[in-house]
């Protein structure tokens, strides 16, 4: 139970982490973290890499679509730039692991700076449009620029090197992974307690209020849009070492459609939400399918039988989420939190 | 009986492992295991339930008839969506709790994804739904094969029986804008070279596109004598063919396997009629020749079944194939043992499931016949013999 929090400052006011039990879980969640690649075999390191990945491109999106309110479709397109990056400079200069992944953020956020330029005229579904637009235009030049992107057949990366340490496996990836995922995550968490964070969220509310505020819209939303795909760059990128083949089909539309997704059942606006949301999509699916293995002993094609059953029932999670709690997953964690701050006084 | 707090958390454990797909003391030394990245739902979804049948049918035949070598064969699978992230956790999960022997890959962009880690194993072999020409190099894919021609090699049984039944003749290209539908473009156009045929146009088409008004208009501009479709199951073909023949358009057409399915014709009726295509495999409707395999399909399954099946039947049975004869060799069942097993299958019987013997000299088998559909009789009917395309080394 927590009879209250004392803030004795403006900056612990504004802080993060306010209370000791808060600190005191994400310890231990830092400890999980640490210790979960010892415990867990390749399968759910996989998972584990691929759901750091999605989280990092969740939260881009998450800048843009929740704080910003810019709808955006093309952040699997922009995540191929960063991987398309990432190959090129692995195969062609040989430059170091970590070095190509901030040349995939900063690329992919000049690309989305270039694509958010109608977002100044344009929102909502119109800005939908046009992002998906863009995306067609990227994905057009992933295919048909074959000197460059190696056309259909795309481009094969070696494993990433750190400290002349090889990353080919989930094991040594989660290490470089996890500890991005946080560091990007910590920093988007961050963004909202500055001047520009805040701008953000003007805009989002009132875009015509914020300008009379004194809010450059232009300058601020193509931010918010450099930022977005920065994230979504650097996503690419760490997806392109994850699985070292990269084709003009790694990034299809659909995969905008999951982040977006993410986003919505995640809650839309919140640093938690954009982590809960790429944690649903990617392990509900596998949580299913786990589900439906349980039924095996007993039924010997459950598997083939109940497969298409599985993805209507995620399907109709999705919308049984939306439905019973429009503000996402965020918010039924906020409940869960605040019923243990009165418990077990007030049930 | 009592139970002790260390068999109560011993009983915890395993069934929190078994929760979470570990399952201890699954694999069996005495036993082979198939796993498979099974497309059962999503865009493939129509193949992958014919490939998991086939597969789990051949696997029940042989495990009925004593296994291999005495090893009973052991298939698990899960459902991919067709999905390359999916297809890879799929194969982390099965083959960390499984000693797989050969795995079945759902698609080109696995099969590329999952090759170093294939051969870091270097534990099993691997075929698939992929029929990419890129993955018929034994030196970059040594632990993979193809149960079957490559695309490029398909579009080769295509056009030598173009070139041996009208010599010279004109021939248009329709591919799918996608990795698959480009795939073999290339080999094709340097084959056609070789064997005197023309290419009178070209033509790439979004693989969704519906309206394909403008593209047959190209191709009435070219007149071709025949007109081979690359990168399609169904659509757009059969508006291609159904505007055509409004025009009056005398071409013939032709696809690849994946567009050879005779349900898939039937459905489209008249249009179809004199549709032509390359297949590996014989029909389950075929008896114009000795397949004793086909008959016990046939028996096991009174309906018709897709092409995708014999694809995954005799995937399956190559796979035993080459089991069987690693351990006929007394050799330990290594990735490099089985595929060097798999290419010593030298004038193999399949029991009439491709309709003639075959050789694996590397990562294909390059043979396949041609086929048209006769909308009256609802059936793809064989044209002339098996025609075998394998380069000589």
């Amino acid at each position: 139970m927590r009879i209250g929090a004392l803030k004795d400052s403006y900056g612990a006011d504004q802080a993060l982490f306010d209370t000791a039990v808060q600190r005191l879980w994400l310890a231990l969640g830092a400890v999980a973290l640490l210790a979960f690649p010892f415990a867990a075999n390749d399968y759910w390191l996989y998972l584990a890499c691929l759901v750091g990945i999605h989280i990092v491109s969740t939260t881009g999106l998450n800048i843009l679509t929740g704080y910003t309110g810019l709808v955006s479709l093309g952040q699997a397109a922009f995540m191929g730039v960063g991987a398309y990056v990432v190959a090129l400079a692995e195969t062609k200069l040989g430059t170091p692991f970590l070095l190509n992944l901030l040349a995939a953020g900063l690329v992919t956020a000049m690309v989305g700076m270039v694509v958010g330029v109608p977002s100044l005229r344009v929102k909502g579904l119109y800005l939908a449009i046009a992002t998906i637009a863009a995306s067609f235009i990227l994905h057009f030049v992933f295919q048909n620029w074959t000197t460059v992107t190696g056309g259909t057949r795309g481009l094969s990366i070696p494993p990433a090197q750190l400290f002349g340490l090889e990353l080919a496996r989930p094991f040594a990836l989660y290490w470089v992974i996890t500890p991005l995922t946080c560091i990007m995550v910590l920093a988007a968490a961050n963004l909202f307690r500055t001047r520009i964070g805040r701008a953000f969220i003007a805009i989002r509310d009132r875009d015509i209020s914020a300008e009379v505020l004194g809010i450059p819209l232009l300058r601020y939303k193509l931010m918010s849009f450099g930022l977005s795909s920065f994230y979504a760059g650097v996503a690419g990128g760490l997806w392109a070492y994850f699985f070292r083949v990269v084709t003009p089909e790694s990034f299809p539309f659909v995969y905008s459609i999951f982040f977006l997704a993410a986003v919505i059942v995640g809650g839309m606006g919140t640093i938690l939400g954009g982590i809960l949301g790429a944690v649903f999509m990617t392990l509900v699916p596998e949580a299913l399918k786990l589900v439906v293995g349980l039924l095996s002993p007993w039924m010997p094609n459950a598997v083939a039988l109940l497969s298409p059953v599985r993805t209507i029932v995620f399907g109709a999670l999705i919308i049984g989420f939306l439905i019973l709690e429009p503000h996402g997953l965020a918010e039924i964690w906020r409940r869960i939190r605040r019923f243990f701050h009165l418990w077990p006084f007030k049930t | 009986m009592t139970i002790t707090r260390r068999q109560a958390l011993a009983a915890g454990i395993a069934a929190g492992g078994l929760a979470a797909g570990i399952r201890p003391g699954l694999a069996q030394a005495n036993e082979i295991v198939i796993a498979g990245s099974i497309p059962l739902t999503g865009v493939f979804a129509f193949a992958g339930i014919g490939i998991n049948d086939g597969i789990a049918d051949y696997v029940k035949l042989i495990n009925e008839a004593g296994g291999v070598s005495g090893r009973k064969v052991r298939y698990v699978y899960e459902d991919t969506a067709y999905k390359v992230d999916q297809s890879v956790a799929v194969f982390n999960k099965l083959t960390g709790s499984n000693a797989a022997n050969f795995y079945y890959s759902d698609s080109t962009g696995f099969a590329k994804t999952i090759n170093p880690e294939l051969n870091r194993k270097g534990s099993m072999i691997m075929a698939g739904a992929s029929f990419a020409t890129e993955l018929n190099d034994a030196k970059a894919y040594p632990n993979q094969f193809i149960a079957g021609p490559d695309y490029s090699d398909m579009i080769s049984v295509l056009l030598t029986y173009i070139a041996k039944t009208q010599p010279g003749a004109k021939i248009a290209l329709v591919n799918s804008d996608t990795e698959f539908g480009r795939d073999p473009i290339a080999t094709t156009e340097a084959m056609a070279k070789k064997l005197g045929l023309s290419i009178a146009e070209k033509i790439v088409t979004p693989p969704t596109s519906v309206d394909v008004s403008t593209e047959v208009l190209k191709l009435r501009r070219a007149n071709p004598d025949y007109t081979i479709f690359h990168g399609y199951v169904l659509a757009p073909l059969p508006e291609f063919m159904t505007q055509a023949k409004q025009l009056g358009l005398k071409t013939k057409f032709m696809g690849t396997f994946w567009s050879m399915d005779n349900s898939l014709w039937a459905k489209v009726g008249e249009a179809a009629n004199g549709f032509m295509g390359v297949m590996p495999y014989r029909y389950y409707f075929d008896e114009d020749a000795k397949a004793p395999m086909l008959a016990k399909i046939r028996q096991m399954r009174p309906e018709y079944v897709s092409t995708a099946y014999m694809q995954g039947f005799l995937t399956a049975m190559l796979f035993c194939e080459a089991g069987k004869r690693c351990l006929d060799a007394k050799q330990e069942m290594t990735a490099t043992n089985l595929k060097a097993a798999l290419n010593s299958i030298k004038d193999f019987d399949t029991g009439g499931l491709i309709g003639a013997p075959i050789t694996i000299t590397g990562n294909s088998i390059p043979v396949g016949r041609v086929y048209q559909y006769d909308a009256a009789r609802k059936v793809m009917v064989g044209q002339g013999d098996w025609i075998n395309v394998s380069k000589p080394s």
